[in-house]
């Protein structure tokens, strides 16, 4: 059968079946972490991963990759490599709880930004910046200040705040024009009536 | 959207003799409380295994299935069908990246993953090896195969694991545009002019059977998975979707004052289910083993797209970078 694809017939593509080479390490780039905050004063939350080569292509693919609808106040995109994790806990047992003396450590001295995860199953979300040492100083002085009637939390990312790349208030206007994509969102195609004449007519 | 009704192959259990029951247990009991699993808990490694198996084909699916109507976005008619189609099919293949990334919470990297799409040792939805001929074939696309995936999506975004759950979530408030689109799309066929509503009638006729196929074999003779649904890994029967699907979109379609090409198709009012003809099962199998109409050609298109993007990755990689797996 002839292709109905144009680009098959564009660049003559060849459809011989032969065998294609294993992919070089690194081909598809390493990971970032996206987080998006979707209205102003509201934290920022983690969405997802994208792959890229650098910082500012992670920025470029998470505006596109997460930020297509509705409402969005800004971005911020670390590379995965660079987040201190802690346990993830369970029922509970909140990972503040936990003495981390015997965990590894990264980093120096300088400020960090803290995510939390509320609810298992969930996403974390940026609670706030805080200087410390080292990472896992970071998350001492965290348990220190989180209330201890709190609900529990179950694991924390200790993120070097220089590694983080957040939207510029300038750069918020990339999203200025989300609410006029009406193209992209299901109450845009309304046909109930042009339906509802149809029947009528055949009635 | 996607056929994820059936996974291919017949898991093998073996491995779980070599697990130990204490690990068993606690994993069994947080899914029985309704806790998610995440990336950093153990699993058993079958679990493991056919959620990768899964997510993978259900990733596949989506960026093959943008290729039937990717085609069309030239030849959309009119400047607003067009938008919509061009956001869809982004949407499709941002489908796709949030797939590959959950799956790649399990430890398979994305190059071996595309690597085994295009060397045709993964699977995806056989509803994608066929050709859309008319403007009404990617409408039909738009409005059905992409229900079909709701149902099973809907189903899936329940399961046990956090990273596919989450992705679901995300996915399923996309497709909610992609079915008002096509079900729009298909009312204008249906109610136009004459030789529209024959094209869209001709449309159904065709892609009636794939659209059968596409949740999978019926539950008599397909695969036993009582433990993956114990997992939460498959959530409801081939004939559970295809029967959801049904009592969804019969009525749509005959309203429209279409036809359906099966004589026997009615709704058992005892029971409740559908019945209908069998699809030719030895169709689907045909297909899924690379038989199908256009297997070779979807495949190549991949497999040019990634040749001639090579180039542009090599120059860009920093050989420097720390890869590490994607955190949740």
């Amino acid at each position: 059968m002839e292709s109905l694809d144009p680009r098959v017939q564009r660049l003559n593509i060849k459809q011989d079946g032969k065998d294609f080479p294993e992919k070089p390490e690194l081909d598809q780039w390493i990971t970032y972490e996206v987080f998006v905050q979707l209205v102003e004063d509201k934290p920022f939350r983690h969405e997802g991963i994208v792959h890229a080569c650098d910082l500012d292509m992670a920025f470029i693919l998470a505006k596109e990759q997460f930020t297509r609808r509705y409402t969005c106040s800004g971005i911020a995109v670390v590379a995965t490599h660079e987040i201190w994790v802690s346990p993830l806990t369970e029922d509970q047992e909140s990972v503040l709880d936990m003495d981390p003396s015997d965990w590894p450590d990264a980093g120096k001295e300088g400020n960090y930004e803290v995510c939390l995860l509320y609810r298992r199953g969930k996403q974390h979300e940026h609670a706030g910046q805080i200087q410390a040492n080292s990472s896992k100083d970071a998350f001492r002085m965290t348990a220190e200040a989180y209330p201890g009637d709190a609900k529990p939390i179950y694991n924390v990312w200790v993120i070097p705040t220089d590694k983080f790349r957040f939207s510029t208030p300038e750069e918020k206007e990339i999203w200025d024009t989300l609410p006029e994509k009406r193209f992209r969102e299901a109450a845009d195609y309304k046909a109930g009536d042009k339906l509802t004449n149809f029947k009528n007519a055949i009635k | 959207m996607y056929g994820g009704g059936s996974i291919f192959e017949t898991p093998k259990t073996d491995t779980l003799k070599n697990e130990d029951p204490v690990k068993i247990a606690a994993f069994e009991a947080r899914i029985a409380r309704g806790e998610k699993i995440e990336p950093n808990d153990w699993m058993p490694e079958l679990y493991r295994k056919q959620l990768i198996r899964m997510i993978e084909q259900h990733a596949h699916s989506e960026i093959i299935g943008a290729l039937p109507e990717g085609t069309w976005i030239t030849r959309a008619p009119g400047f607003k069908r067009k938008l919509a189609l061009m956001a869809k099919v982004q949407d499709e293949v941002g489908h796709a990246q949030l797939l590959y990334s959950a799956a790649e919470t399990l430890g398979k990297p994305r190059e071996a993953m595309i690597e085994d799409l295009i060397n045709g040792k993964s699977k995806y939805s056989n509803v994608f090896n066929y050709p859309a001929f008319t403007w009404a074939d990617s409408c039909f696309i738009s409005w059905l195969v992409d229900a079909g995936a709701i149902v099973n999506q809907l189903a899936n975004a329940k399961g046990s694991y956090g990273p596919y759950c989450r992705a679901l979530d995300r996915i399923c408030a996309e497709e909610s545009f992609h079915l008002k689109y096509g079900h729009h799309c298909v009312i204008h066929m249906a109610t136009g002019t004459p030789i529209q509503r024959k094209m869209m009638q001709e449309a159904i006729n065709r892609w009636w059977e794939p659209m059968m196929h596409f949740f999978g074999p019926p539950d008599k003779i397909s695969v036993h998975t009582e433990i993956l649904m114990n997992w939460k890994v498959k959530m409801a029967s081939n004939d559970e979707c295809r029967n959801q699907f049904l009592d969804m979109y019969v009525p749509k379609i005959l309203e429209l004052g279409l036809t359906i090409p099966d004589p026997e198709l009615r709704k058992d009012p005892d029971t409740g289910q559908w019945v209908y003809t069998e699809p030719d099962w030895e169709v689907f199998k045909k297909v899924i083993n690379g038989d199908g109409p256009c297997n070779a050609e979807r495949l190549a298109v991949r497999r040019t797209a990634e040749e001639r993007g090579r180039w542009v990755r090599q120059a860009l990689t920093r050989p420097d970078s720390i890869y590490v797996m994607p955190l949740a």
